[in-house]
């Protein structure tokens, strides 16, 4: 057994000995010229000189360390100086899944029609590509937004680059995302897992919220914020909004999705009053009769006014898993509700949870016991206004009359 | 000093006394505490108003207009039962025990309320005099029927809404929307009666404008008593009572702070009707 092991490990050293032999070599010859600083200056002038000077170590702490120069660089023929045929290989040629999503981007897109948009150099560099995961990298979490901002927090872009629709947004886009909760995250907190541009629009891939194809096109949403937010989608998606839920799935266009409560770019904790109120009116939006109801109750009406207290939508209905209230496991489904209510109302019975959270006294034969007392409180409130108005109405018409009079009739006469 | 703003000041004769120091001070209590409960209270009836938020603030906040909102509910519990208290103790110790329930004294409706109304209709229609009041009017009892039924009505409901845990341990829970439905609704009446036809009837109108501070001082003018409790003034001649209802007059001070006091109500209840018709008309 012991006998064959030289003969193993010679077989094993074979392989990763030669091109280890031939790299360094290449290497030492491209080296010869672009790793002298001072002939590269001598030859193309000082101002071109740092995209020629590259010494071989610039690569050794870079993702493509043991590549040659050659395996990038190719398409010139042997003798200096090189034509200027000298073409890069494609990165896609290795990077082929990369290269195809940024084919379809709309960076490619632009790329190919004004050559003013990013190709793969712009945000990785050339010889010093590090890898996402590499603090140094512009890809890395912490540097994407500084990144991706280089250009969309540019005017210029943004005016010649975004439809009418998408201007306003994409003028806000990159300063509101580092007051978010995820910009925040990162820039205050150092979180690398918090969100930052790529995860939501893809790395790649990056395309304008109309095209189907893209990660912040609507139907895609949940699935892009799911990525991270695991155990809110898969409760969102059985729910009433979700996919696989009871009512959406005829129509997935009228769902709200993520965004339309959190916002895409001025996404705040959830626990701000603020946000919550806005949230109150999202609902709204298309829960009209219950949004109108609901300002008529206490809870409503605090909430209006500014309290973070009092029961809003998502405090009854819960924010992501809610079902209409005829489902089984909805928050509001009568045999839930008494444990709903207790979530504030710790004290609640089965008679406070009785309680009509939407009622309206308005509607005769759904609320007949909120009808008679309103109706009789109205009438009230009519009745009695009605008549001392008019009570006041005359009464200052007769000492009016009189006064007039008593001035225009000769004194002692009788009236 | 000079009152020129005082309408229980006109014309001559000594001062007459017509509230007790008791009334007045339970009196004042009532605009205190209604005031106090309005202005925190009318926010959320009216929350979608423009003011509403503004109001709140001014107040020191959602969580200082609750305890404001139930430290005058507190008082007017207060007022209430230390005015039956008060009534109690009077029956108990009153030789006259029917006067409390009948007669010009009583605070009862009675037959001649019922034509003093008629009649005063029919002065403004121009078809009779003017109806003569003894010492009160049907205007202040309905006023003070008013508040009375006003505060069990407000207050009740007000109670199950601040305690409704305890009260759905007796109660189905669609009380909870009627006591929402009522406590609204009777303080929006109880309100808009007070700040326009209350306002009116004492203050506001031609022969008190622009104000009447015998509710704080408790006592006016014998030409006073004679012009508006006419039947009053006849009665106690005739029982020759007048002489023990002299009244010396306010001191300069009581006057300045019943003035004070007085417009500064006065103002705030405007204020609260004006809101009241920007949110209708909003």
């Amino acid at each position: 057994m012991l006998a064959w092991l030289p003969w193993l490990l010679a077989a094993a050293a074979l392989p990763v000995g030669a091109p280890a032999l031939a790299q360094g070599s290449q290497v030492v010859v491209c080296e010869k010229c672009h790793g002298n600083r001072d002939f590269i200056t001598g030859r193309v002038g000082a101002g071109h000189d740092s995209a020629l000077y590259v010494p071989a170590a610039v690569l050794e702490d870079t993702r493509h360390r043991g590549l040659r120069c050659t395996e990038c660089h190719r398409g010139f023929e042997a003798g200096y100086p090189h034509q200027v045929t000298a073409k890069v290989v494609p990165c896609q040629t290795c990077h082929e899944s990369e290269g195809r999503d940024w084919t379809a981007s709309i960076h490619a897109a632009n790329a190919a029609a004004t050559g003013d948009a990013p190709t793969c150099v712009r945000c990785h560099g050339t010889h010093r590509v590090y890898g996402a995961a590499d603090r140094q990298s512009p890809t890395h979490p912490l540097n994407v937004a500084a990144l991706c901002g280089s250009c969309h927090a540019d005017a210029r872009i943004i005016g010649t680059y975004f439809s009418a629709a998408d201007k306003a947004q994409a003028r806000t886009a990159v300063m509101q995302y580092f007051q978010t909760v995820h910009g925040t995250a990162l820039t205050r907190d150092g979180l690398v897992v918090s969100a930052t541009c790529n995860d939501c629009h893809g790395a790649h891939k990056v395309l304008p919220a109309d095209s189907a194809a893209s990660s912040v096109n609507r139907a895609n949403i949940p699935r892009t914020c799911g990525a991270c937010h695991v155990g809110v989608a898969e409760v969102f998606e059985h729910s009433a909004h979700g996919a696989k839920g009871p009512r959406m799935q005829a129509d997935t266009l009228r769902r709200p999705v993520c965004t339309d409560c959190h916002t895409a770019h001025a996404i705040v904790r959830a626990d701000q009053p603020q946000w919550q109120l806005s949230v109150v009116e999202e609902c709204g939006s298309c829960h009209e009769k219950v949004y109108e109801t609901y300002f008529e109750t206490y809870h409503g009406q605090v909430t209006r006014l500014g309290s973070g207290l009092a029961a809003k939508c998502s405090d009854c209905h819960t924010a992501h898993s809610m079902l209409p209230a005829s489902a089984l496991g909805s928050s509001v489904f009568p045999g839930n509700r008494l444990a709903t209510c207790r979530k504030c109302h710790a004290g609640a019975n089965e008679n406070f949870a009785r309680y009509y959270a939407h009622g309206d006294p308005t509607q005769r034969a759904k609320y007949p016991l909120l009808f008679w007392p309103w109706l009789f409180m109205t009438a009230l409130l009519v009745g009695v206004m009605g008549f001392f108005l008019l009570h006041t109405a005359l009464w200052l018409t007769r000492l009016a009359i009189n006064r007039v009079r008593a001035r225009h009739a000769p004194t002692g006469a009788s009236a | 000093m000079t009152r020129p703003l005082d309408a229980s000041r006109r014309g001559a004769g000594p001062y007459l006394w017509r509230f007790t120091p008791m009334e007045r001070v339970l009196h004042a209590l009532v605009i205190v505490s209604f005031l106090g409960l309005v202005i925190t209270g009318l926010p959320l009836r009216f929350s979608y108003a423009p003011w509403a938020r503004t109001l709140i603030r001014l107040v020191g906040g959602l969580q200082a207009a609750g305890s404001i909102h139930r430290i005058c509910a507190l008082i007017t519990f207060g007022y209430f039962f230390a005015h039956i208290a008060h009534l109690t103790y009077r029956l108990l110790h009153t030789t006259d025990k029917l006067g409390i329930f009948w007669g010009p004294n009583s605070m009862v409706p009675q037959p001649k309320d019922v034509r003093d109304v008629v009649q005063m209709f029919k002065w403004f229609l121009g078809r009779g005099p003017q109806p003569q009041f003894d010492r009160f009017s049907y205007m202040e009892k309905f006023d003070y029927w008013g508040v009375f039924w006003g505060v069990a009505i407000i207050g009740t409901s007000g109670l199950f809404l601040w305690f409704p845990e305890f009260f759905a341990r007796i109660f189905p829970g669609w009380v909870f929307n009627v006591a929402t439905i009522i406590h609204g609704d009777e303080a929006l009446l109880a309100l808009s009666f007070i700040f326009t036809i209350h306002f009116f009837n004492v203050h506001l109108r031609p022969e008190k404008f622009p104000i009447d501070t015998v509710i704080f001082t408790g006592r006016a003018t014998t030409e006073y008593i004679k012009e508006e409790h006419p039947l009053q003034y006849e009665r106690l001649q005739r029982e020759g009572k007048t002489e023990a209802l002299v009244a010396p007059p306010a001191s300069d001070a009581a006057y300045l702070w019943s003035v004070i006091f007085g417009f500064t109500s006065l103002g705030l209840g405007i204020l609260m009707i004006v809101l009241v018709l920007w949110a209708f008309l909003h």
